[in-house]
Formats: structure tokens, sequence, C-alpha cells
């Protein structure tokens, strides 16, 4: 479903995105992690077609970003990491705007935003402005606005920052609905809790490298760690062992 | 020292700006000292003319000088005051960093000096590079000596500081009111009435009469009511009485009027901070607070399906919509927009065209031609502010936009038929009205209309193509955008634009009056001439819209956040 062909970019001299190659079948949920500035989020944004490639192929259903990009945009749902949304319009004129926006129309519209509005518990704030929204409340509607056209592919960036623990469960559970109904997604996170728990491979980007790309199991094997958690087989594939308490002891010593 | 540190970020962002800011930040630096001299230079020229024609007139001269020197004080005080409220709204309630620095083990003390004396710098600048040509021109005509420089710096500083001291403790006291958010908003809406009626106001009295000798008697009246002196309380008074004496190279009443200022503005700088320390916590506990705002249903009404391409064009002209009408710095500006047609109209209908030595219906169509590229400037200057920064306007969310299933080119015309009609109606409103008040030719009562109508298209896409071409959504309001380096060259490019369709258009347009007024035929070459000229104005026309939206469809396709 997602394919990446030696995708490459650069921004003058530093190059965030180093010939990443890899495939994501129908109904996966692929995981992308990777230490901060490692460039997962120009992956994504090169994915979601906000950023151009300065080299290589994104393909998507089997169609090129770059050649058929209204098609394949149609086709994807993106949240981004920090919610920017038009703060002057209510809850339930976003995901209108956002239904005429994706070409949805027909009977079930209406019933359709005010179902995703209820799934994420944003019915009764649907006629107040955006601009009150609290972080979570306005990470909730963006993602209730990228499924409402239906993608085939769920693109997200950082799915769980800034939800409360009720909201982190209820994307959870969301998740995995999206898997048994055959979505892919391709998601980047920190929370690897959430990586180990719902995805079916994990992809690790370091310095603009793919290093590391496999199932949970696959991984743990690659990093030949006795500690199994993916925590411990991130950090040792990233190089950035756990400070030892002597190394962090500083930290009081002024006091 | 925590209130250097505290004054450090603004410095470093500043120095950074240029270090990091590569050519393209020198450009812009540069073009804004080219066009901050040519204002400067224009400014003196103005002041040193008229201060000159002063010095010329007996008896009343100096009066006159002197008059208008307080009416400078008065005015830069009033700026001040405004502007001081208005930094310090930001400064000490809605800035993003105070969040951090609130939760920083910093004393009210060191927060409001470090904040004192950012929001006296930000808002005392404008003032000061408005007040030093004016007060040059003074001490070049007086021939002044270097004591009338020395005091007016000594003179300056004081009243700077009493400004800004006022300035905070109004919007200390404004925010005990209203939330810091409303208030921003209530000023704006006042400011902008207050300047409609002093426009109003100033224009209704009609100060062209002046120089109209048949009405010399009121001019000894109104010079009469100019000998009455200005309010003794008001500080902008004492500024003048401070600085007038030193013009003429005396400086006994000077000096008392000077250590009036600086005892005035240490005691309101004293005082602001107690008002800092009593009330200043607790304004930005409220200002904190969020405000719920439930939209009726009559507008929150979610739009309705439609199909494909139309689908998209209408959902972001309705949101376009939603979003001029729920800001109110945006729609606040049509109340601007409203009287500066009705000063332009009533400007036209109280026009003494029959005092004039050129015979009226000449003096009639000429105005009425020239009254198209004046038409044309004022839509250029509302393009500035509302097309150049409609995509601007999208800000952060610019993201919903590169990745929807939408182009950037339908995104473009979307924005440029949003602004197309408003901007039509208004020049056709200034045109034809004027026209009507002219009492034109029908040649003319056909052409300017005609013209205007064609030149909006031209105003619009260049609008729209310039401020996709140099987009800023990081920018906090849309006057920064309008004010850049990409409005500047917009600005270039209509005047531009409109100066050649006027050219364009001149000739031919003399060559048909002058053939009807001397009731003559055309010969075969001057119908060429003028054809030609007419085809080369729709061509230039339609360059207008071409190119500008095609650059800035590459441009903004381009562009990666």
């Amino acid at each position: 479903m997602i394919r990446l062909e030696e995708l490459t970019k650069r921004f003058q001299q530093v190059i965030a995105v180093n010939d990443v190659s890899l495939k994501v079948a129908a109904g996966e949920i692929y995981g992308f992690l990777g230490p901060n500035g490692a460039g997962k989020t120009t992956t994504i944004k090169m994915l979601a077609g906000i950023m151009r490639p300065t080299s290589g192929r994104i393909l998507i259903d089997g169609l090129d970003l770059e050649k058929h990009p209204i098609e394949v945009k149609q086709r994807v749902g993106f949240i981004p990491d920090r919610p920017f949304l038009y703060e002057k319009l209510t809850g339930l004129e976003f995901m209108s705007f956002m239904a005429n926006l994706y070409g949805l129309n027909g009977k079930g519209r209406d019933k359709r935003i005010q179902q995703f509005l209820e799934l994420f518990e944003l019915a009764e704030w649907g006629r107040e402005l955006v601009g009150s929204y609290s972080h979570g409340m306005k990470q909730r509607l963006i993602m209730s606005a990228a499924l409402l056209h239906e993608p085939r592919v769920f693109v997200v960036d950082e799915p769980l920052v800034g939800l409360d623990p009720k909201g982190a469960r209820l994307i959870k559970r969301i998740f995995s609905k999206l898997k048994d109904s055959s979505l892919t997604v391709f998601m980047s996170t920190h929370t690897l809790e959430i990586a180990e728990e719902l995805c079916d491979r994990i992809g690790i980007i370091h310095k603009g490298k793919l290093i590391a790309e496999g199932s949970y199991a696959e991984l743990q094997q690659m990093a030949g760690q006795e500690d199994p958690r993916l925590e411990s087989i991130f950090l040792h594939l990233t190089g950035a062992e756990a400070f030892s308490t002597e190394e962090i002891g500083f930290i009081r010593e002024q006091n | 020292m925590k209130v250097l540190t505290l004054l450090a970020p603004r410095l470093w962002a500043l120095r950074n700006g240029f270090v990091f800011g590569g050519r393209r930040s020198l450009t812009k630096t540069g073009s804004l000292f080219i066009m901050a001299v040519g204002f400067w230079v224009v400014i003196y020229a103005i002041f040193y003319r008229v201060l000159s024609y002063f010095q010329a007139v007996e008896d009343f001269g100096d009066l006159l000088a002197y008059k208008l020197l307080s009416m400078v004080f008065l005015t830069f005080f009033g700026l001040l005051i405004f502007s001081n409220v208005l930094v310090a709204l930001n400064t000490f309630f809605l800035s993003q960093d105070l969040g951090t620095i609130h939760a920083t083990p910093v004393s009210i003390g060191e927060l409001f000096t470090a904040r004192f004396l950012e929001t006296l710098l930000e808002s005392s600048w404008m003032v000061l590079l408005f007040g030093v040509p004016v007060l040059t021109a003074y001490g070049l005509v007086y021939e002044a000596s270097a004591l009338y420089y020395l005091g007016l710096v000594s003179v300056m500083i004081p009243y700077l500081i009493l400004a800004a001291a006022v300035g905070i403790m109004l919007t200390m006291l404004f925010v005990q009111i209203f939330p810091a958010q409303r208030t921003r908003d209530i000023l704006l809406l006042l400011s902008i009435l207050v300047t409609i009626l002093l426009f109003f106001l100033f224009r209704f009295t009609r100060p062209e009469r002046l120089v109209d000798p048949n009405a010399f008697s009121n001019v000894i009246t109104y010079f009469r009511a100019l000998s009455t002196p200005a309010s003794p309380y008001l500080p902008s008074s004492w500024a003048c009485e401070a600085v007038w004496p030193l013009l003429k190279s005396s400086t006994t009443s000077s000096s008392f009027y000077q250590g009036f200022l600086w005892m005035t503005a240490m005691a309101s700088v004293v005082v602001s901070a107690f008002v800092a320390f009593l009330i200043y916590p607790e304004g930005w506990s409220k200002s904190q607070e969020t405000r719920r705002l439930v939209v009726g249903r009559f507008i929150s009404e979610g739009q309705r399906p439609r199909k494909g391409h139309r689908s998209q064009i209408l959902a972001l002209m309705g949101k376009d919509l939603k979003f001029f009408f729920r800001d109110n710095t945006q729609w606040s500006q049509l109340l601007l927009i409203f009287a500066l047609i009705v000063l332009y109209l009533y400007n036209y209908s109280v026009l003494p065209l029959e005092m004039a030595r050129m015979p009226t219906f000449y003096l009639q169509n000429l105005i009425a031609f020239l009254n198209v590229g004046l038409a044309g400037f004022v839509l250029a200057s509302i393009g500035v502010r509302f097309v150049f920064t409609a995509i601007s306007g999208e800000g952060f969310s610019f993201w919903i936009m590169q990745s929807a299933p939408l182009t950037i080119r339908r995104l473009l015309w979307s924005k440029f038929f949003f602004y197309l009609v408003p901007l039509l109606v208004l020049g056709l409103i200034l045109t034809i009205a004027s026209n009507e008040l002219l009492h034109v030719d029908p040649l003319m009562r056909w052409l300017a209309p005609l013209t205007i109508f064609a030149m909006v298209f031209g105003v619009t896409a260049l609008g729209i193509g310039m401020g996709a071409a140099f987009p800023n959504f990081k920018a906090e309001n849309l006057t920064q955008v309008a004010t850049g380096f990409g409005g500047l060259l917009y600005m270039i490019l209509a005047m531009g634009f409109i100066a050649l369709v006027i050219v364009l258009e001149a000739g031919p347009i003399y060559t048909l009056f002058m053939a009807q007024v001397h009731h003559h035929a055309l010969s075969h070459l001057q119908w060429l001439y003028i054809g030609g000229s007419f085809l080369l104005a729709v061509l230039v026309n339609a360059a207008a819209i071409w190119l500008p939206m095609r650059y800035g469809i590459r441009k903004l396709a381009a562009y990666e956040q």
C-alpha cells in the first residue's frame, strides 16, 4: 500500500532523510521510530504531500505522489504532530469544511460527522469555536476529520501527544479497529508502549537513515539484547544507551 | 541583573535575525531602511517648507509655528499613549513567553522593569522616526543653537517615559475590567471609530476655505482662536513650552518645564510600578481565562454537500467569509472603508470647479479620468491589507490545504474570486458615483467604470499572486504581513500597473475627447492609434492577471513549512 523508494530530503547542507526505502502492506500498522531530529517528521511530511523529496519516489496504492498528488491525497488521512486548526470555525464547521474539501457528499455525510464528533467526545463542543478547545480536543478533532473521508492510508505524526489517559486509550482502540478494517497506518511515535502494543512492523530511523526494520520479534533478535523491552532495543540500535546513575549524579551536586 | 536577562531574548532575536537571516533578510532591512530615509526626507521637506513659509508671514508666522509645534506634541502624546496601551497588552498579558517567565523565580518588580523598558522602546521608535525630521526642520528654520538639540533629548526622554507609564497603567486597569483579548478588540474598534470621527470632523469643516480670500474675515477669527493657550495640564504643553524658548536661544522658562517633565516622568514610573504590584498578578491570572464562545445555529450550520470542484471552492469561500466576520481586526476595517468612500465622494461634491481658469467641462472630464487612477490607488491600498494577506491568513493551518486533495491553483483562484467581487463593487461605486457628481461627458461615464472594472482583476490577481509568492504563515497579525517586503513589492507593482494603464489610455481618450469637442471626424491613423492603445491596455490587464497568478501558484506549490 505504501512504498518509499530511495527517498532523500536535503536542506542545503543537511540531509534530513537519506535514501530511505520501505514497504507497508495493506492493513498493516507500521511504527516509525527514531530519536529527535532523526528525520521522522520530514518523512511523514513527504508522505502527506506537504514536502517534496529531493529525490526518490513515494507510491501510495500504486500511485506516484509526485505525478498524482490529488488522487493520492484523496486516499490519505493525515494528522500532524501539532494541531494547528482554523480557530475561528466551530468544530462542526471544521468537519463540514473538511468533508467538502475531500469531496465527501451524499446523504450520510452529516450523520457521519455527528458520529465522529460523538466518538471523539466532541459532540457537545460542536458549536463552539475551535480556538476555545484544549490541545487534546484539537488533536481529537483532527483525528475525526482525517478519518471522515474513509482514507485507505492513515499517516500520523505522534498520535498521543497532548492526550489524557482516556483520550490515549480511545486512540489505541480506534487504531485496533482500523487494523481490523484493513486500513494501512503509518505512524511516528515516541511512545514506545503504543508501538510495541499496536504495530505489526517497526522501522527505526537514525540520522536520516533507516537503520532497522521488522516485527517486534525480529528487532529483538537483531538487537540481541537481554532486556526484551522495545525501549532497550531502541536505545541500543540508535546508540543512545541510558545514562548511568554516576553520569547523572551531578544534577544534585550543586545543592 | 534578571532585568537584563529578561530583555536578552528580544535583543538576541534581533541579532539572530541579521546573523541567520542571510541575504534576503539584508535586502529586506536595506529596503526598509531606504523607505525610512525616504519617508524621513519627505517629512523634513514638508515641515521645512511650511515653517519657512510661516516665517515669511508677518505677525502671525511665529504664532502659527508655535501652534503647529504644540499640535505636533499633542498628536505624539495621543499616539504614544495608544501605542503604549497596545504594546503593553502584548508585553504584560498576551506574549507567549509570559507563561514560562511567570513559572520562574522572577519578581513582579523585575518583570515590570523589563517589560516597561520593552514597551517603552517598542512603542516609542515610531514617534521618534516621525519626530526627528519635524524637530530638525524647526531647528534649522529657526537657526537654533546646539542647546536646542541637547534640550530636545532632555525633553523627549521624560516625555516618552511619561507616556509609557500612563499607557501601562491604563492597560492594567483595562484588563481588570475586560479580559486581555477583549481589551485589544475593544481598543481596536474604538481607535477606528475615533479615527473616522476625526476624519469627518476635519473634512466637514472644509479647511480649504482658509485659502479662499472671500472668507478672509473667518481666517482672522481663526487666528484669534489660535492665540488662546493650550491646556496647562497636558504634558504636551509642557514639552512645547520647554522646546519653544530653546528655538529662540532662551533657557530660563525651558529649564522649568524640563524639570517639570522629568519629575512627572519619574513620579509616573513609581506610581505605575505601585499599580503593577497591586493589580498586575490578578490581571495576568484573569488574562489566562479562556472565553467560551458558542456560535449560534444560524452561522454554524454546516456547509451543504455539493459535488466536485464546486464543493471545494464553495467550502474555501465559506470558510474565508466566516473568518472575515469573526475576526474583529478584519471586519472592523469595513468601517474605515465606508468612511473612506463617504469622504472620497464628499470631496468630489464640494470641488470648486467653477473657480478654476480652465473650462469646466474640460476640467470635469480631466478629473474624472485622473479619478480612475486615484480609485485604482485606493483599491491597491485596500488590496495590500486584504487581498495580499489572503494566503498568509491561512497561518499555521496551511498544512490542511497542503495535505488536502486540492491544487494550489484552485486554492488561489478561489481566493481570487472571493476578493474580486467586493473590490469590483467598491471600484465601481467610487468611479460611477464620482462621475455622477462631476457631471462628466458620456464617453467618460462609460470609459472610467470599464477601465476600473478591468483594473480590479489585475489588482486582485497581483494581490493573490504576490501574497502566494511571499507568504508569511508565522506572522502574529496580518498587518505585519501587509507591511512586509512582499507587501511593499505588491504596492510598487500595483501602482506601476495602474500608471501604465492610465498612460496607455490617456492619449486615445484625449484624441476622442477633442474630436468630440471640436466636432470633427477622426482619421484612420487616429482610429488605429486609439485601437492599438486600448488593445495594449487590455494586454497589460491580461498580463497583470496571468503573470502574478502563475508566479504565485508556482512559488506556493514549492513552499515547504
